[in-house]
Order: structure tokens, then sequence, then C-alpha cells
């Protein structure tokens, strides 16, 4: 009978590959023997398949107790922080975006239809990045809370009440502002990167025309693409372990300095492709008579360009090394009381 | 206000969940296919759903309790499930623990309530 199939397709269709034959047979089997037992003599009605169907319960709900558990891509427990996390990213993906579209307004006004569907389309390829980065950070650190707390699928492994984690002191608690500037900053950072690097530059607004000399040369960025993609997505997942975690651990910390180093290098790459830097940036800024266009002032102004240009790696390795220097003493200023803490309890 | 006969059956279905299993193994010494179990079980006064014993049967033998056959002779296919060894030693396990426990809720049950 067709209703009959029907049941036994939807059970079978939520169930792995391998067991679907097996299960298939047995339902049919089972069926039949209900069917019988109703009817003994005669041929089933559909009233009698329908009962027999309603007896045996919803097929999602048989085919759960077939699987035995359920399994989830992110579970229940962080789907919640997961929604916030993916609210937070796309409105900063947004409202990067849109600060992009209104600069390339300004700046080059006449095609605006131009730009609009530009917007359109980034804004569409920026979001679906965006939301797929937070979904896969999100379901490899669901996989990994199963594989260190869940053993083979359950909650059997050994625990001593020693590996209770304590309670976080109040210093040691990451307030939940952090983690979602740091996403904010961070998306707003790499979209800009991504998207916008020909705006950075000098903007020259006159007889209501504005001109932009872009800083950088944005063909060279283009090709480093997805290393910024992959940093921004690194970048949001150390936020999220501290929206998840909301403590400094080590773990965090470790990660902070692995993603700071990361960083570090692919900005010394950067920095050092060749015609990374705008090299008519001096001579544009004369054309639009910014610089002075020769003599003493603008040999200064050259000698300052270059040392920037030349030594700026080295300011950004400074600042990440306080960074580091910092973080790394604010966890161990959360460590010590609390070990001393330990000698004197009551 | 909670119906207390509402509460009594949410409650007792929980109790049988386990003692299910125990009803199940008792009547796998010889093979059997799912609904005769069904039926065996109602004539001993343990009302099964088949959509819940089906799954059980499958689970019992992936924990290795039960063993099971297909027996296409008959106008129906039927999967025929058995005792295994191993099953026979954890049913006469789980028939001791479960005497003991009987015992000791007896003698709650009759300082309580009685």
């Amino acid at each position: 009978m067709e209703l009959i199939d029907r049941y036994v397709y939807a059970v079978v269709q939520k169930l792995p590959e391998q067991q679907r034959n097996d299960i298939r047979k047995e339902l049919y089997g089972l069926i039949e023997d209900m069917l019988e037992e109703r009817s003994p003599l005669t041929a089933p009605s559909r009233e009698d398949v329908e009962q027999v169907l309603q007896q045996l319960g919803h097929p999602s709900v048989m085919a759960a107790k077939y699987r035995g558990h359920e399994r989830y891509l992110i579970s229940p427990a962080l789907f919640d922080s997961y929604l916030s996390v993916i609210k937070i990213v796309l409105m900063a993906i947004l409202l990067s975006m849109s600060v992009v579209f209104v600069i390339d307004c300004i700046v080059e006004p006449a095609p605006i239809l131009d730009h609009f569907i530009d917007y359109l389309v980034s804004l569409i390829s920026a979001g679906s990045q965006g939301f797929v980065w937070v979904t896969v950070i999100y379901a490899f650190i669901d996989f990994g809370a199963h594989k260190k707390y869940a053993g083979h699928g359950d909650m059997s492994k050994k625990w001593s009440p020693a590996d209770l984690p304590p309670i976080p002191d109040p210093k040691s608690q990451i307030k939940l502002s952090e983690p979602v500037a740091g996403i904010i900053f961070t998306v707003l950072f790499t979209v800009i990167f991504m998207f916008g690097s020909e705006l950075i530059g000098a903007y020259r607004f006159h007889d209501g025309l504005v001109t932009s000399i872009p800083l950088m040369n944005s063909d060279v960025i283009g090709k480093y693409l997805p290393f910024i993609g992959v940093l921004g997505a690194l970048g949001v997942m150390r936020e999220v372990l501290k929206i998840i975690v909301r403590r400094r651990t080590l773990t965090i910390l470790i990660f902070h300095i692995c993603l700071s180093l990361l960083g570090l290098v692919f900005a010394a790459i950067l920095l050092n492709t060749p015609g990374f830097w705008n090299d008519d940036f001096l001579s544009q800024l004369q054309a639009v008579g910014w610089a002075p266009q020769g003599g003493e002032d603008y040999e200064n102004l050259k000698s300052i360009w270059f040392a920037v240009t030349h030594n700026l790696i080295y300011f950004i390795g400074l600042f990440t090394i306080i960074d580091l220097v910092s973080e790394v003493y604010k966890w161990f200023r959360i460590r010590m009381p609390e070990e001393s803490g330990a000698t004197t309890i009551r | 206000m909670a119906d207390v006969a509402e509460t009594i059956q949410g409650l007792l279905s929980e109790l049988r969940r386990g003692t299910i299993i125990i009803g199940v193994l008792s009547q796998l010494s010889d093979p059997q296919y799912g609904y005769s179990l069904v039926s065996v079980l109602e004539e001993k006064g343990m009302s099964i759903d088949p959509g819940t014993l089906y799954p059980l049967l499958r689970r019992l033998e992936k924990q290795q309790l039960l063993e099971s056959s297909w027996d296409t002779n008959e106008a129906r296919p039927r999967k025929y499930y058995v005792l295994t060894e191993f099953g026979r030693a954890v049913y006469s396990g789980l028939c001791r623990e479960w005497r003991e426990l009987t015992a000791s809720m007896e003698k709650i049950v009759d300082l309580e309530g009685g």
C-alpha cells in the first residue's frame, strides 16, 4: 500500500545509508504483522493502515529512536552564541561595506548605479563568506568539544572532581563587550582591506569634486586576498572562543600569541612585496598641489615617506610585542593570586 | 494543580523504561522476531510499543547482547533475535540485581507507604 511505502520511506530517509535496507525490511514486516493482527482474514482497509501507522508514531521520532542519539553540526549548547555572533558579523559587514560604498560614491559620484550594484554584489559575497566562516568556526569548536569531553559519543569519559574548572575570578572574566568589539573591528578591517583598499589614502575636495590618492596598490593587495580572509576568520575565531569561554585561559592566550605572530609575518611579507606602496603617491600629491614642487621641503617629505614606508613593519612589530607582553602579564597576574590563595584555604 | 493521574503516568513510563530491557532479554533464550515478542510480553502483562521495541532490539544487538538472523523461508521475511552468550551472562546478572532492588524497594515502600 502506498501509504506504508511513504511511511517507511520517511523513516528510512533519516537513517544512515548502511542501515536503511535492513530497517526497511524490518519495518515492512512489522507493519504487515500489525495489520494481520487487526484483520486476520480480510485485506486491510486504508483506515487500518492509518491506525497502525499512527500507533507507530511520527516517522521522525521513529527514526530518532533508531539512531539512538542526535547529531548536530552546532550543538544546542553553542547555538545561542552562534546566532549572536552571526548577527554581529553580518551587521559589521553591512556597516563596513556601507562605509566603503558611501566613500566610493563621494569619490566618483557619476555612476552611482554601478556603485550600488557593486555594493549589493559585494554585500552578498561578503555576507555569505561571513556566514560560512562563522559556521565553520563553530562547527570546528563544537567538534573539538565533543572529542575532548565525550570520548566515543557519550559522557562516559572518566573525570575527577579536581578537573572541575575554577569559578572564574572576576579579574579573569572577559567582559562581553571586549570580544564583540573585537569581532566588529576585525570584520571592519578585513572588509576594508578586501573590498576598499584603494580608498585608503589622501582626499582632496575641490570645486565639488573629490580626488583620492591611494596610499597602497590595490592590485598587489588583491593577490593576498585569500590570506586576508583567513586571517580575518582566525581573528573572529579568537573572539568567538572568548565569547564561549568568557575568561582568560591559557588556550586563548596561546591562540592570541600564534595569531599575532602570524599576522606579523603576513604584514612583513605584504609590506615587503614590491609595489605594495603607491610609488607615485608623492608625485600625485604634487599634481594636486599638496606637496611642494621641489626644494628642501620636498626632500624632507620624501625622506619621511621613505622612512615611514620602510620602517612601518618595525612599528607593527613593536606594537605586537607590547600587546603580547601585556596579554601575558595580564594572564600571569590572574594566575598568581589564585595559586597563593590556594594555600590560605579555609 | 497538576493532575495526579497524569503525573503518575509520566513517572511510570520512566520507571518502565528500564524494566523493558529485562523483559525483552527474558524472552530471548529462543529466537523470536520483533512482533511475536510484543504479543508474548503483552500476554505476560508487559505492554510495549513496537515503535520502541524494534529500535531497542537493534541497540541490544549493537551492544552484543543479542544476535540476529533473517528467516526468509516464510511468506514474510522476518528478523529473529536471540541472546548471545554475553547476553545470557548480562541477563542473569541483571536478574540478580533486580531481585535485590525489588527486595529493598519492598522494604522502603512498606515502611513509608504502609
